[in-house]
């Protein structure tokens, strides 16, 4: 027997399967292509490609409660355009594409100006009477340092969409900038909103690369805060200071939402919200104050010695020696 | 006319160049939070990683980034950019020259104030015997060649990306400016790679160096600064001019002694019209030095701007006198 119709069988088998998965857990973006070469440059902000001298951003959509194993979604789910809110503040619909290799559900959009772009997904079903309705959000910097760092100032504060039902924000650290990169130890602060108001009582949870989670619930001011884990332990020689590592925020609120969804009815709604972005390693993991201001010390003394003992040798008043024979 | 000639022509040079490199320090270290923005391509250490106080970056930083690009892209399209930077540079230097070095580098500025107090803890200076100064003089184009080739090597995947800005690694502008916008974080050492690991700490002792270097020898870090040497190469279409008339030229030697960077050439050479030197930092202190008339001067798109008179001479002597600090 031939075995290209079994293939063709097993291949279609799959298929299926992906079809009709079902969204588990929390539903996220992330710019990790599932390809082992994406061909990407990277710029401030993660892989980009360029295109005619314009970034352009490829997000996939992955499901699940860890981010390092998290599934890619491939098709047969039905997604509502994605939003994206540009670098100026203009809103825009996306359209969920299909990966050419393996059907997976990815977004590939242009950042032509300088800034931060957020992009959101949402998906909803029914569930034993309840509404399901899952919101997936990505911050995505755009930074050359090409384009110079004037604007740097103007474009740091936070955007957000009053239209999304729940939405996670993620606070700016203190003077950050387009180059700053969120670090072990750092605390990062979220606020939830409930279209564009803070929503206090939320149950937020931060997932990290590796399967760490943290549960929180927001406060009057709809605020949690993180001190991100160390998460990275790698030899020395090993070692990337650049190294990516995702973590995923979701956030849940139960509303007393009732209506009609296609046709049917549900009692209430419970949003599932998600934010995604990338953590590296502290600086204060491989650099040292210690070990620099001695060398700087060293070289001030040693140097400062030695040429105060090399004049003092020259300026010795010449002193007589005498031999006893 | 004559009057406003004369008036410059007799200037206290060392009170205008105090003030004129206060103002500069002020412009290329703190210029940021006056939200001046002069942009990437500047022909001096306007340095980089002052991430909150600089107005412009000094362009060796761009430069070892756009050369550190992958070389399908440095030698395509992006080839255009990197000639757009370098025409850009060339557009600020052509004004100054190299009075850049002389009168708006900040960490020229320190290495000035420095010699100050110097002078006020009345020790003596040093400097470099022929011999050093032919030898010496050949490290800033060593260094420069190195800033142009590390990062090519780089693109051609030849050396690890960590090497990233090597110059700017091993510079102590890096560590010291910073510092006049409260930021320590450039005085550490990076263990993340073993290249970080070298460039920092070679880095951090170039820092003490310079500081003591500095004390005791006038412009110490200016005499290895790939930037003058970059500024050197391309000085020829400038419009400042330092300009000298050997027959007027009575080979005293007033100028060599007051030259921070121990030119000879500069009392010397009386056939050479154009004298400036790969070393002159252009401070304009020769000039003001030169008790003949029309001597040296500088001119700017051959137009004399500042040039040597008896009577200036006369007055800036009567101004001050230099404390007598032999050289060892």
């Amino acid at each position: 027997m031939s075995t290209t119709p079994y293939r063709l069988i097993t291949c279609l088998f799959i298929i299926l399967l992906y079809s009709s998965a079902a969204i588990g857990g929390t539903l996220w973006l992330s710019d990790q292509s599932p390809h082992a070469s994406h061909g990407g440059a990277h710029a401030h902000g993660g892989p980009v490609k360029v295109r005619r001298g314009v970034f352009y951003k490829n997000l996939w959509l992955r499901h699940g409660d860890q981010p390092q194993n998290d599934n890619y979604i491939t098709g047969g789910t039905h997604f509502s355009p994605m939003q994206l809110l540009n670098a100026k503040g203009q809103l825009s619909e996306l359209k969920v594409e299909r990966d050419k290799m393996h059907g997976m559900l990815n977004v590939d959009f242009p950042m032509p100006d300088e800034g931060f772009y957020n992009v959101y997904i949402n998906h909803q079903w029914l569930d034993k009477g309840r509404r399901l309705f899952l919101i997936a959000k990505a911050e995505v910097l755009k930074h050359s340092c090409r384009e110079g760092h004037d604007h740097v100032k103007e474009n740091m504060p936070v955007k957000h969409n009053p239209k999304v039902p729940l939405e996670i924000v993620r606070e700016r650290l203190p003077k950050e900038n387009f180059h700053t990169l969120i670090g072990h130890g750092d605390t990062v602060t979220f606020t939830v909103m409930s279209k564009g108001k803070p929503q206090p009582g939320a149950e937020v949870t931060l997932t990290t690369d590796r399967g760490w989670s943290k549960k929180e619930i927001t406060d009057e001011k709809g605020q949690v805060s993180y001190a991100m884990i160390r998460d990275y332990y790698p030899k020395w020689h090993e070692f990337n200071k650049r190294n990516t590592q995702p973590y995923v925020v979701s956030a849940e609120y139960l509303a007393p939402i009732s209506g009609f969804l296609d046709g049917e009815h549900y009692r209430d709604t419970l949003y599932r919200s998600s934010y995604s972005g990338n953590f590296y390693p502290s600086p204060r993991d491989y650099e040292s104050y210690a070990f620099g201001l001695s060398f700087g010390v060293f070289a001030i003394v040693f140097s400062g010695l030695a040429i105060y003992l090399y004049r003092r040798r020259r300026n010795r008043p010449y002193r007589e020696v005498r031999f006893h024979e | 006319m004559s009057k406003l000639r004369r008036a410059v022509n007799n200037v206290n040079l060392r009170s205008f160049r105090f003030w004129l490199q206060i103002a500069f320090f002020i412009l290329f270290v703190y210029g940021g939070y006056f939200a001046i923005t002069l942009g990437n391509n500047l022909p001096t250490f306007s340095c980089g990683f002052n991430q909150e106080g600089r107005p412009g970056v000094c362009f060796l930083l761009p430069m070892q980034h756009l050369l550190a690009a992958d070389w399908s892209r440095l030698f395509g399209f992006m080839g255009i950019g990197v000639l757009v930077a370098f025409l850009t540079f060339a557009l600020w230097f052509i004004f100054l020259n190299k009075a850049w070095c002389g009168y708006a580098c900040p960490l020229g500025t320190i290495q000035d104030w420095i010699t100050s107090l110097r002078t006020k803890l009345g020790v003596r200076y040093s400097s470099y015997s022929e011999e050093q100064f032919k030898k010496l003089k050949v490290v800033k184009y060593v260094l420069l060649a190195l800033t142009v080739l590390i990062p090519l090597g780089i693109g051609g995947a030849l050396l690890p990306h960590s090497m990233g800005t090597p110059f700017c690694e091993i510079c102590p502008g890096r560590m010291i400016l910073p510092l006049f916008s409260g930021d320590t974080s450039q005085l550490t050492i990076d263990f993340s790679t073993k290249s970080s690991m070298i460039l920092t700490g070679l880095g951090m002792l170039i820092t003490g160096l310079f500081f003591v270097g500095a004390f005791v020898k006038k412009r110490f870090f200016c005499f290895f600064c790939p930037m003058s040497a970059l500024l050197y190469l391309f000085s020829k279409p400038a419009l400042l001019n330092l300009k000298k008339d050997g027959d007027k030229c009575t080979r005293c030697g007033d100028c060599y002694r007051v030259c921070d960077m121990e030119i000879k050439e500069i009392a010397d050479d009386v056939e050479q019209t154009n004298i400036m030197q790969d070393d002159c930092i252009m401070c304009m202190k020769c000039v003001a030095a030169c008790p003949e008339e029309g001597a040296l001067k500088a001119t700017f798109i051959g137009l004399p701007i500042f040039e040597s008179t008896e009577e200036g001479f006369i007055k800036r002597m009567n101004q001050h006198q230099e404390p007598n600090n032999d050289a060892s």
